[in-house]
């Protein structure tokens, strides 16, 4: 369930990507705060704290703009792909008790029946809950599920005070069977085959670097050495 | 291996190999993936040895995503030919790959196989990548 989080705002005058880098430069975030059909109000966050509040998804911020505040839920986070720092966010307006939707994870807790491969086709779910009462996650428990069986959006248990948002008929987790290990090899070979992929054979050596199958051959077995002697001392 | 059935032109200018991923750069199916930190082309044998090097490594227990196709055909002028008379022949198909991009994902296995089986996968590929996970948000 999410809390409140304060976050301290400036409102922004100036626009453009020469702007927005100077923001980013002070380790400040641009934003933007729209929603109820109001105009939109252009911000600036703070780097450090946003990162925090933005952590935990679906956060509810309340966002302070010259001594007024207002609540908010994150709408679109832009990040950098490589460095992972918040370029941007779009802020939407909500009201205390007002029904929102959003995208709340999946969790699969337990472990199906042996032999089962388990594939989480929708790793989120849309519900419609309280704008100060968002679950934080939805679990779905596979414990002892058999192979075929599916677990339908409709199956889910949801968090008091949430309602479902998508098809009731949604996959959202299904059991396959795995594929068995001469299958899977199979396959491998084929793969190898048409690719020219040469298998590298993991081979055990000694300390000298000899493989050890071969430094058994080499090595003579017990009265072997002593007959092989008295041969050479004959001859 | 993964090759076009059928292309619009046979030879293609080399693909731009500037700027980032501009999509799927955040895992969308599994729990685990391979992200590009480098923008590299990435030939159809690269992929299926390190589709191939994660499966053998996962054995039976998980299921691999390939977010890439190799796409682009690279052309090639056979050996001790002079200049001119045309373009060489289609030698490779790459996928053109931008820094951020998750090629790879992984999912029902534990973090302890993901992680080897994509760091075994990793070292098939020609550019320097890293392991993201769903549970750190990060990809």
């Amino acid at each position: 369930m999410s809390s409140e989080v304060k976050i301290q705002a400036e409102p922004r005058t100036e626009f453009g990507k020469g702007a927005a880098r100077r923001i980013r430069r002070d380790d400040k975030v641009p934003a933007v705060l729209y929603g109820h059909g109001t105009d939109p109000v252009h911000i600036t966050l703070p780097g450090h704290d946003t990162m925090l509040a933005l952590k935990t998804a679906n956060a509810l911020l309340s966002i302070d703009i010259d001594g007024e505040s207002r609540l908010a839920l994150p709408k679109q986070v832009q990040r950098d792909p490589i460095k992972g720092f918040i370029e941007h966010v779009d802020l939407i307006l909500v009201r205390r008790g007002e029904k929102v939707f959003v995208d709340v994870a999946v969790h699969v807790v337990g472990e199906p029946e042996p032999g089962a491969l388990v594939v989480t086709e929708s790793n989120t779910v849309s519900l419609q809950a309280e704008a100060t009462n968002i679950p934080s996650s939805v679990e779905v428990s596979i414990e002892g599920l058999e192979i075929g069986s599916q677990v339908l959006a409709k199956d889910l248990v949801l968090p008091e005070g949430s309602l479902l948002h998508v098809d009731e008929e949604t996959l959202v987790v299904n059991i396959t069977a795995a594929p068995t290990a001469e299958e899977l090899e199979a396959e491998l070979e084929e793969a190898e085959a048409e690719a020219g992929i040469e298998r590298e054979e993991h081979v055990e050596v000694t300390e000298e670097g000899v493989p050890v199958e071969t430094a058994e051959e080499a090595a003579p077995a017990e009265g072997e050495g002593e007959e092989s002697s008295s041969d050479d001392a004959r001859s | 291996m993964l090759i076009p059935r059928r292309v619009k032109h046979r030879k293609q200018h080399h693909p731009k190999r500037r700027g980032m991923a501009k999509g799927g750069t955040s895992l969308a199916f599994g729990d685990y993936g391979i992200q590009a930190v480098e923008a590299s082309y990435v030939t159809n044998r690269q992929i299926e040895s390190a589709r191939i090097a994660m499966t053998r490594h996962i054995k039976r227990g998980g299921k691999v995503w390939i977010n890439i196709y190799p796409d682009r055909p690279l052309t090639k002028k056979p050996a001790e030919t002079r200049m001119g008379s045309g373009k060489g022949s289609p030698e490779w198909w790459v996928a053109n790959v931008k820094p951020g991009r998750v090629m790879f994902e992984l999912s029902g296995v534990t973090d302890e196989v993901a992680r080897e089986a994509l760091r075994r996968a990793m070292h098939k590929l020609p550019m320097k990548c890293r392991f993201v996970t769903r549970e750190a948000g990060e990809g």
